[in-house]
């Protein structure tokens, strides 16, 4: 069993649905502080001169590296970062310090978008000592007694955010705690119980294809044999679980 | 290198010390290092999936919604659906941050501030229900007390199909011709194309599954035009089997992806349409099993002169050669090439790959091809080309709708006493000599939205007292939207029905909290893709945080149940004896019991058994609203062919169809037909109007030498005009090709940048004949020199702390296209102009 995903880009159009879906899956927060909090993201560049000119989407992820550079510099006993056997990098908040090692190492991350602007990373750290949901414990509103708040709105639905999708896993809860970094699981909670990542099942293109790469019926094999593959940064030696197939503008 | 916060030296103490703190998971499932780490515990806590509809565009999704404890938690597809396979595109996640949105408003308010303006506090305060409806309904019985109950107004928005009771109903009953919609500043031009060919006054449904050839005009599929999923979903295969070509001076998401993307200049759509008739005239390549063909079999169009009518059979359709002589023949690709832009090859192939593909092609007829100044002719061009190529209702072609079995309004008639029944204009001026506005063939027939706002302001008919509004914000979304504040404030009383504080909502007496149309209130919508029309349930999936009540239903009746008290009880009794519980029989109690009979009066068909040889079977109410949504069977390939529903039955190249629309309109007033051409802006005179041609761009007059083609176009990530108070809707901006995220930039051509000196990140001024506003500036290779291009939907000065960057100073987050392009018109149709270019601006670096 090693888990992995292809996207393939003729079909991707860069709605944005699969980044939502995960944002409301694991409840990931608005960005701030150089951290964009986006487990799904993209990039994106357009290349070319008018009008030959052709614009590029790639959703990006955590990688789910074999050779996880997060995991090796994970600094504590055991690391909170770690593989599973089904080759999953998963990350456990309670072991988690926030050293942002992780961020440093992830050659798909940085510590701060702000002072390395970067279209993503698929680490984010949270301040500690500061709210990971500021805008449901801020108490302004608009016009006084007239509209709401975040503040009111979390405590009416007894949540935050208010719409936390709850689910329980032994190694992260569903919302972040101050001081600690995050990334995406493929949505582990999820497969465990037998459902694909959020991003996947949400696709309206059927653009993401997930599953285990040791099996050749498994859809994921058969596109992998199907296209010429590519994977980010590969001369990285990462070895990334994430492969990408066909083109996104590939057709004129 | 980024100095590290912490050492390694805390690692080993760090666990432990914050273990307790927030929201963290259990640790012993661990407990024995490494190898015991699975993930063999998650749980999911319960929940069930709820269906409704996603309101976030008209594509008007079937949807369900994730609900755990009570919440609606996230989102996906209506399983059931045949249109959509059960998933959605963004706009349906972006939904819970309107849902649970910091700004919503949860209570009636009052304003204490009589001055109204942009930037003028109105000094809310928050009232009871009870005060509200009891302000409405005196306001009402006033007018009527005075015999002036024509000057009640309603203005729609977003609407389900229960705006009969609002919108329809009510205000029949209460004495006035002024409910107006907001449906010619969306796309009413694109519906007088098929319908002054083929007789079908609505949006087509596209064979997107078996084209092989589709060619997509004026409009972006991947990210709007109502059916988005469906879209997406079949592109990637679309991409591999047949051909995509896109025409649009901007790179859209489409565009990017087609084979063939033709960057054409702003309004000159109707050239290219012509010219790529004329080809396939020329070239002998139209449809003959459809069309028909010259009587000795030999091309005569070939030679490009005029051509003896007799001398062609015409099966399916009319005046293929009248059109001919009267307009293509003078069309050719040379001549259109200097007008579009686009090159003469590029003509040729796409006018012959078409051909090549017909009968199983598309022309699929966008906004921004139609919604233009004389954009009517632009319309009946480019889908004149389905008919030509017999892609009308065939195989992979552009369809009508299978039949949806629903039930419609009850007639008002006998609830309207005689003061209702007098008979007044509507203050959006339809009809008018120059508003003809020929829905359905009907002079004055169909809305004229934004020039509602100039009949407010010029008390032409006459003036407004008092007036509704429900889920509309015209104040940011027609275009010359300042002449929207003037008109909303000069409205004596105006209550506002909203989930949101908007830019009119600053200028109503009253405002009402609303449900959100996807979570919290009942509704029902109808529409088709992918071959199966549909209906699709809105209900409350989770109880409102607030005592909120349907705009629609509840609202009109809670009115309703005033007006009676004070003795006016026509509109209550019209509630309670036409919308009886169909299954007992029983009246309506209360307005709980009112929401639910009405949507199943109208929905009866469908869960009846009445009706199941014409798709889905559904054993009752209660499995319907589980459900939550009916498909039909599939659309019938060829169903009208012979049968159009035009003057001649046949698909008109000459619309007989239009001249006899015209000539009622023109008889109405005692003119020709070419006076009220004239009057409208329109160039043609003759029977030139009645056939597809050629219409030189407008543009607002003092404008014509500003530098560049304004050009307005939508987010994929619009939920109406409504997202822009969502941190994820400003997170992904950068989705829109070419936007940037949390901002709102004016695109132009790298080439055009360079001469004006404007650099990436360049704060610029943008200047209309209407207004002016600051932005930033971004080159990008993806659109045509001479365009500036910019999305819709940010620039609320008062809409929540998200999209206004400081709501109490009316201060907006990016700004409102609507502010610098004028309130212009497609007359024939009504509709607003939003594209062809017609508002220039000229832009400078500040």
């Amino acid at each position: 069993m090693r888990y992995g995903m292809v996207i393939d880009l003729q079909r991707c159009v860069g709605c944005g649905a699969c980044a939502l879906a995960c944002k409301a899956e694991n409840n990931t927060r608005e960005r701030a502080n150089g951290q964009s909090f986006n487990w799904a993201d993209f990039l994106i560049w357009t290349e070319g001169s008018y009008p030959k000119a052709k614009t590029h989407v790639m959703p990006v992820l955590c990688n789910h590296c074999t050779k996880a550079p997060c995991v090796e510099n994970c600094p504590t006993t055991p690391t909170a970062l770690y593989k599973t056997p089904e080759g999953l990098t998963m990350h456990n908040a309670e072991l988690c310090i926030g050293c942002q090692n992780c961020q440093e190492a992830c050659p798909y991350s940085v510590q701060s978008m702000k002072d390395e602007p970067r279209q993503y990373s698929v680490l984010s750290y949270n301040e500690e000592d500061k709210s990971a949901h500021p805008r449901w414990i801020d108490g302004k509103t608009l016009i006084e007694a007239c509209t709401t708040s975040g503040a009111e709105i979390s405590r009416r639905t007894e949540q935050v955010p208010p719409d936390r999708t709850r689910f329980k896993h032994p190694d992260y809860g569903s919302t972040r705690r101050p001081g600690i970094v995050e990334k995406c699981t493929f949505c582990a909670h999820r497969i465990a119980n037998g459902m694909e990542p959020a991003c996947v099942e949400a696709c309206p293109s059927e653009a993401r294809i997930f599953g285990d790469q040791d099996d050749p019926n498994s859809n994921v094999s058969k596109r992998k044999q199907k296209h010429k593959t590519l994977r980010l940064k590969e001369k990285e030696g990462t070895e990334p679980n994430v492969y990408y197939v066909r083109n996104y503008a590939g057709t004129r | 290198m980024r100095v590290r916060r912490r050492t390694f030296l805390k690692a080993s103490a760090a666990a432990g010390a914050l273990a307790g703190l927030g929201a963290g998971p259990a640790l012993n499932a661990f407990a024995d290092g490494r190898a015991d780490r699975r993930p063999n515990r998650a749980r999911y806590a319960p929940g069930s999936w709820v269906s409704t509809t996603c309101q976030g565009c008209t594509t008007w999704c079937p949807a369900e919604v994730f609900v755990q404890d009570g919440r609606a938690v996230k989102v996906r597809g209506n399983q059931h659906s045949k249109q959509n396979d059960g998933t959605l595109c963004p706009r349906g996640s972006l939904a819970l941050q309107q849902l649970y949105d910091p700004d919503r408003v949860k209570v009636p308010m009052k304003r204490t501030n009589t001055a109204k303006g942009r930037g003028v506090d109105p000094k809310w305060v928050p009232i009871s229900w009870d005060e509200a409806l009891d302000t409405i309904a005196d306001k009402i019985i006033a007018l009527r007390k005075n015999k002036e109950a024509h000057k009640y107004l309603l203005m729609r928005g977003r609407y389900t199909y229960m705006r009969d009771m609002i919108y329809d109903a009510m205000t029949k009953i209460i004495g006035s011709p002024n409910n107006i919609s907001h449906s010619a500043i969306c796309a009413e031009a694109e519906k007088f194309g098929p319908y002054y060919t083929e007789g079908m006054w609505g949006y087509r449904d596209y064979d997107i599954a078996n084209t092989k050839y589709a060619v997509i005009w004026g409009c972006d599929p991947l990210s709007s035009n109502r059916q988005v999923p469906a879209a997406i979903r079949r592109w990637g295969d679309l991409l591999d089997r047949g051909k995509v070509i896109a025409i649009d001076p901007q790179q859209h998401t489409t565009a990017n992806k087609a084979h063939k993307w033709l960057p054409i200049v702003p309004g000159q759509d109707g050239a290219l349409a012509l010219a790529f008739a004329h080809v396939i005239l020329k070239e002998g390549l139209w449809f003959k099993e459809f069309v028909g063909d010259f009587k000795d079999g030999k091309n005569l169009f070939a030679a490009g002169d005029k051509v003896d009518e007799e001398s062609f059979a015409e099966v399916h359709t009319h005046g293929l050669v009248k059109w001919w002589n009267l307009a293509v023949r003078r069309c050719n690709p040379e001549w259109a090439a200097k007008v579009t832009g686009i090159p003469v090859d590029d003509i040729y192939s796409v006018a012959r790959g078409m051909a090549e593909a017909a009968p199983n092609a598309m022309v699929w007829l966008g906004p921004g091809a139609c919604m233009q100044v004389r954009g009517a002719y632009a319309a009946l061009a480019i889908h004149a080309l389905n008919g030509l190529l017999g892609c009308v209702d065939n195989v992979g072609g552009t369809l009508d709708a299978s039949k949806i079995p629903v039930k419609k309004m009850p007639k008002v008639d006998a609830y309207k006493d005689e003061l209702a029944k007098q008979k007044h204009k509507k203050m959006d001026q339809r009809g008018y000599l120059e508003f003809p506005s020929l829905k359905k063939g009907k002079p004055g027939g169909g809305v004229v939205t934004n020039n509602l706002a100039d009949g407010i302001l010029n008390e032409d008919p006459y003036d407004v007292k008092v007036a509704i509004g429900y889920m509309n914000n015209f104040a940011f979304s027609c275009g010359g939207a300042a002449r929207w504040e003037k008109a909303l404030a000069k409205l004596p009383f105006f209550a506002h029905i909203t989930t949101h504080i908007s830019e009119t909502s600053q200028f109503a007496d009253i405002i009402l909290p609303a449900p959100t149309a996807m979570f919290e209130k009942w509704g029902w919508v109808k529409s088709k893709q992918n071959r199966h029309s549909f209906v699709s349930l809105l209900k409350p999936v989770v109880e409102p945080l607030w005592e909120v009540y349907g705009d629609e239903t509840a609202v009109p009746y809670l009115i309703a149940e005033k007006l009676a008290e004070r003795g006016f009880t026509n509109l209550l009794d019209f509630y309670k004896k036409e919308m009886k519980d169909p299954e007992t029989g029983a009246e309506p109690k209360n307005v709980s019991e009112f929401e639910v009979y009405a949507l199943k009066y109208y929905t009866k068909p469908l869960w009846d058994g009445s009706s199941k040889d014409l798709g889905d079977d559904i054993a009752g109410w209660d499995a319907f609203v589980e459900r939550g949504m009916w498909n039909s069977v599939p659309y019938a390939y060829k169903k009208r062919w012979g049968k159009f529903k035009t003057k001649t039955k046949k698909f008109e190249f000459f619309s007989e169809t239009l001249k006899k629309a015209l000539t009622a309109h023109a008889e109405k007033h005692k003119v020709s037909v070419d006076d009220v051409l004239k009057a409208t802006k329109y160039e043609a005179r003759g029977d030139y109007a009645f056939v597809p041609h050629y219409e030189e761009p407008y543009v607002v007059e003092g404008t014509e030498e500003y530098p560049f083609a304004f050009l307005d176009f939508k987010s994929r990530l619009n939920r109406e005009g409504r997202s822009a108070n969502s941190p994820w809707y400003m997170e992904f901006k950068r989705l829109d090709p070419g936007d940037e995220s949390w901002d709102d930039v004016l695109k132009l051509n790298p080439a055009d940048a360079r001469k004006l000196g404007i650099k990436a990140g360049d704060m610029v001024r943008v200047t209309s004949a209407t207004g002016t506003f600051t932005c930033k500036a971004k080159p990008w290779e993806g659109i045509r020199p001479g365009v500036a291009s910019k999305c819709f939907g940010q620039g609320h000065w008062a809409y929540g702390r998200v999209a206004s960057t400081d709501f109490a100073k009316a201060e907006a987050r990016g700004v409102n296209n609507n502010e610098i392009m004028p309130a212009e018109y497609d007359r024939l149709s009504g509709s607003t102009a939003r594209n062809g270019g017609f508002a220039r601006v000229k832009i400078t670096k500040v």
